[in-house]
């Protein structure tokens, strides 16, 4: 007998055991106010467990996941910005922008974070997708597949990432706790 | 993918252990709260449907009263914009739910998608906002100059429409901007697409 297909609340079960973590740390790129995080966050499971009505199998679980994530965030940036009004840049102008602080030693995980989180959320949403999944350890061909963008376009796009952290951020130490 | 320099491997490593708020709902919970989800928009859309009854009935029984019968053209064609208007808000609040195939598009569908449907909302301000508002006061301009021949009152009257006029104007021009800001973005974004 043919084993039944996974059910929407088993998908999504699977779903956020494998990727709690990544979700959450998306949340957290998108939005700065722990309570709106809160809410966001909360309206990423609904919006993943509803699209698993949906889930065909003709993407991996991961694409399926990070771009029902992605987009969920990408709209809540948009809504976001008919209330503040926030300017967001891409990679090529913060690649050209020199930045005057000195570079955050990597060494010191607290301030490292918060520097590449303060870098994270000044992109545009899409790049911000790009170097979200960059930092998440995701190979080009995955960023491609979740963001539409061609894997030539992404490795261009992460060689600028490469540039602009290594511009903002020096290696240290051992890392202090 | 070619091994990483030694400062981004540490970046990676900061930014894949950052510490967890543990936020997790069961599928019960979410569950639940999709429930509620469909019913507040069901309030509020009774609330809004409730809304307009009432101002059609009170608005009517106003119209009925109205000696001048241009005047009742005037207040009649306010209501009927009123109506369009709510309903157009209606229409465009039941979209705001998410679209169900999040995990089929791709991000950069998905956010040329969202970028053109509020373009064109901007663009169509006339059609859906501006326009269906203009007729009533309009009617009712002239239908309070024809019963005032009092020339100080006809010129208030002009200068309260010159007023409307500009207000009109300087609402369509602020959202022509927007939409233009909008296309700038989607343009980047067809740039990046016909690169693929």
């Amino acid at each position: 007998m043919p084993a039944q297909p996974p059910t929407q609340d088993e998908l999504y079960q699977e779903a956020a055991d494998a990727y709690d973590a990544a979700l959450e740390r998306l949340a957290r790129a998108y939005e700065a106010d722990a309570e709106v995080r809160r809410d966001l966050l909360q309206d990423i499971h609904m919006a993943l467990w509803r699209s698993f009505e949906g889930f065909d199998g003709r993407c991996s679980l991961r694409t399926w996941v990070y771009r029902v994530a992605h987009n969920t965030a990408a709209s809540h940036v948009i809504r976001q910005r008919r209330n503040k009004s926030q300017t967001l840049v891409g990679l090529e102008e913060l690649e050209s922008v020199p930045d005057h602080r000195e570079g955050a030693l990597t060494a010191d995980r607290r301030h490292a974070l918060e520097r590449l989180m303060e870098l994270v959320q000044s992109l545009k949403p899409l790049d911000r997708q790009i170097i979200l999944s960059y930092l998440d350890g995701l190979d080009a061909a995955s960023i491609g597949e979740i963001t539409g963008i061609s894997p030539e376009n992404v490795a261009t796009k992460i060689h600028r990432i490469k540039n602009i952290l290594a511009r903002r951020f020096r290696e240290g130490g051992c890392y202090g706790e | 993918m070619a091994s990483e320099s030694p400062p981004n491997d540490r970046l990676k490593s900061v930014w894949q252990n950052q510490p967890s708020e543990r936020i997790r709902m069961s599928v019960d919970e979410i569950r639940r709260r999709a429930e509620k989800f469909q019913k507040k928009i069901y309030w509020r859309n009774a609330r809004e449907y409730v809304a307009a009854l009432i101002a059609v009935v009170f608005g009517g029984f106003e119209v009925w009263l109205l000696p001048d019968a241009l005047m009742r053209v005037g207040i009649g064609l306010m209501i009927a914009g009123m109506l369009y208007l709510i309903w157009h808000l209606h229409r465009r609040g039941s979209a705001r739910s998410l679209p169900a195939d999040l995990g089929l598009a791709s991000s950069l569908e998905f956010y040329k998608r969202e970028l053109e449907r509020q373009r064109d909302l901007l663009r169509s301000v006339w059609l859906w906002y501006l326009g269906p508002l203009i007729p009533g006061p309009v009617v009712l301009m002239v239908a309070n100059a024809r019963t005032n021949p009092d020339h100080l009152r006809r010129i208030g009257l002009s200068l309260a429409s010159a007023l409307f006029a500009l207000l009109y104007v300087l609402v369509w021009m602020r959202n022509q901007r927007g939409a233009r800001r909008l296309q700038s973005r989607i343009n980047e974004l067809n740039a990046l697409e016909g690169q693929r």
